[in-house]
């Protein structure tokens, strides 16, 4: 702090000592060795694990929720033998990914069934895993999407001769859609908060660079309230996007 | 042009049809009235199969369509359907609400189905509506392009399941005067209603649906004027 406070210019030296030494660990957490640079490079797994995730998420909830829906929307004595084990094996997907914590599902994914070598191997096993963590509650988000659309829309299509895939794709999810977007935007927020959790892998996400920079500094009071700004400025961002989206979608509602 | 053996339809433990026997031959314009619940809207969503029926033969321009062998999907192109809540896709506009099936199933490119929308559009008198969405058109309306759509596929025969009963009072005739055309150009017509005034003018022949069964048909005239059945006297009393 000696060092720092002669090369400092001569203002600093006039502040009170509170000042003085928020200045200065601000300055150890962002300016020395161009530190700002570790959040940033931080802040680039955070999202290429939340996007990757909710991907592979989107997908998973999706695939998931036909399935249960075309499974509990066979008629009485008309049960189709392959829709039946799929959705039993939704069924017990969703009940474990629900029913354990997420760090523990990393921590067994990754150093129990994968054991990724390297950074990129880990990067993966991350977004895998945190992908079909998040597979299970778009499922639930899904399906009650699938379900708030009127049964007359896919008589209305079928009796054009679409078929019930056809149906799915062009008639029901694209409503769906945009009936969950609010639930799955929340779902996307809570993912990306999560991805702090991948520390534990040694990710070097934006929560796992304010650790090391805590280490270096062992002043974890800056670090990590800049941390939590980072997440809550990325959220608020976010939020805000998915409102225009929204309104976007919402065209064909207006009269 | 559609044959009806034996038809029998049960929900769990209610039999709703109990052996309808029915032969619809092209170009006739076929009214279903009876009071609710004697099975007349299940009969005719058993015609395309969006009600599977529990036994008996549908067959369908010489195809039996209840085997497990037919595509059930091709012989739905064949046959158009309206129904009471129009069921428009409200995320897509007027336009593209007509040309999803042809383009999507290849029966035509896009700009094909972009002119047949416009003919379409013309002919039930909204060619100004084709940007719009369902949502901000009338019930009427709604309904006229639901017609649009379903004839966008070119159908050989339209099943009309109550077209008019979720309308208001003074939209009942736009939609109707529709139809008639439709049956002036000589479409096959299978119609579920409650409007007698159009099973008598347009109808070429009333069937009378009670109790999961057709009770009585004639030509429109002698049906309205000369009813045998008591049921049916009875229904007619009440409803003219």
């Amino acid at each position: 702090m000696e060092s720092w406070l002669q090369a400092a210019p001569g203002w600093v030296a006039s502040l009170p000592d509170g000042l003085q030494t928020l200045l200065f660990q601000l300055y150890q957490t962002f300016v020395y060795q161009d530190r700002w640079t570790w959040y940033a490079n931080g802040l680039k797994i955070t999202f290429l694990v939340t996007l990757g995730a909710l991907i592979l998420g989107v997908i998973i909830g999706m695939l998931i929720a036909v399935i249960r829906t075309a499974h509990d929307s066979q008629r009485a004595g008309k049960h189709n033998p392959i829709l039946g084990v799929l959705n039993a094996v939704s069924r017990v997907y969703l009940t474990v990914i629900r029913g354990t914590p997420m760090m523990v599902q990393l921590l067994i994914s990754c150093f129990v069934i994968m054991v990724p070598k390297d950074e990129t191997g880990r990067l993966i096993c991350g977004i895998v895993t945190l992908g079909i963590n998040s597979g299970a509650y778009v499922a639930e988000i899904a399906r009650s999407g699938l379900m708030s659309i009127s049964a007359g829309q896919m008589e209305a299509g079928r009796s054009l001769g679409l078929n019930y895939r056809q149906t799915m794709w062009y008639i029901i999810i694209p409503q769906a859609i945009k009936n969950i977007l609010p639930a799955l935007g929340n779902e996307m927020i809570t993912l990306l908060k999560d991805t702090s959790l991948v520390s534990v892998i040694a990710l070097r996400d934006v929560t796992k660079q304010a650790q090391n920079i805590v280490a270096n500094t062992y002043t974890p009071y800056v670090p990590y309230i800049s941390l939590a700004v980072i997440y809550l400025v990325i959220v608020i961002i976010l939020t805000k996007l998915l409102g225009i989206l929204e309104r976007r979608l919402r065209a064909s509602d207006r009269r | 042009m559609i044959d009806v053996r034996n038809l029998h339809k049960s929900f769990g433990s209610h039999a709703v049809l109990k052996g309808v026997n029915e032969h619809i031959e092209k170009g006739e314009k076929v009214v279903i009235i009876g009071p609710s619940g004697s099975g007349k809207s299940t009969f005719l969503r058993c015609l395309n199969l969006l009600e599977e029926p529990t036994s008996g033969d549908i067959v369908f321009e010489g195809q039996n369509i209840t085997s497990k062998q037919t595509d059930i999907n091709l012989v739905r192109r064949k046959m158009g359907m309206v129904f009471q809540q129009f069921n428009l896709f409200p995320h897509l506009t007027v336009k593209e609400n007509i040309k999803l099936a042809p383009v999507k199933l290849k029966v035509m490119t896009d700009a094909e189905a972009d002119k047949r929308a416009m003919e379409l559009l013309e002919r039930v008198g909204l060619p100004d509506k084709a940007d719009s969405y369902p949502i901000q058109l009338s019930g009427g309306q709604q309904q006229r392009i639901a017609i649009a759509r379903a004839l966008a596929m070119n159908p050989d025969v339209m099943l009309f399941d109550e077209p008019t009963s979720a309308l208001d009072p003074e939209m009942v005739g736009e939609v109707l005067e529709i139809m008639k055309e439709l049956a002036d150009d000589g479409m096959t017509m299978v119609v579920v209603t409650h409007e007698m005034g159009f099973a008598r003018e347009v109808g070429t022949r009333v069937l009378f649906m009670d109790g999961g069964n057709i009770v009585e048909q004639n030509e429109p005239k002698a049906f309205f004027e000369n009813p045998q059945n008591p049921r049916l006297k009875e229904f007619l009393s009440k409803v003219l």
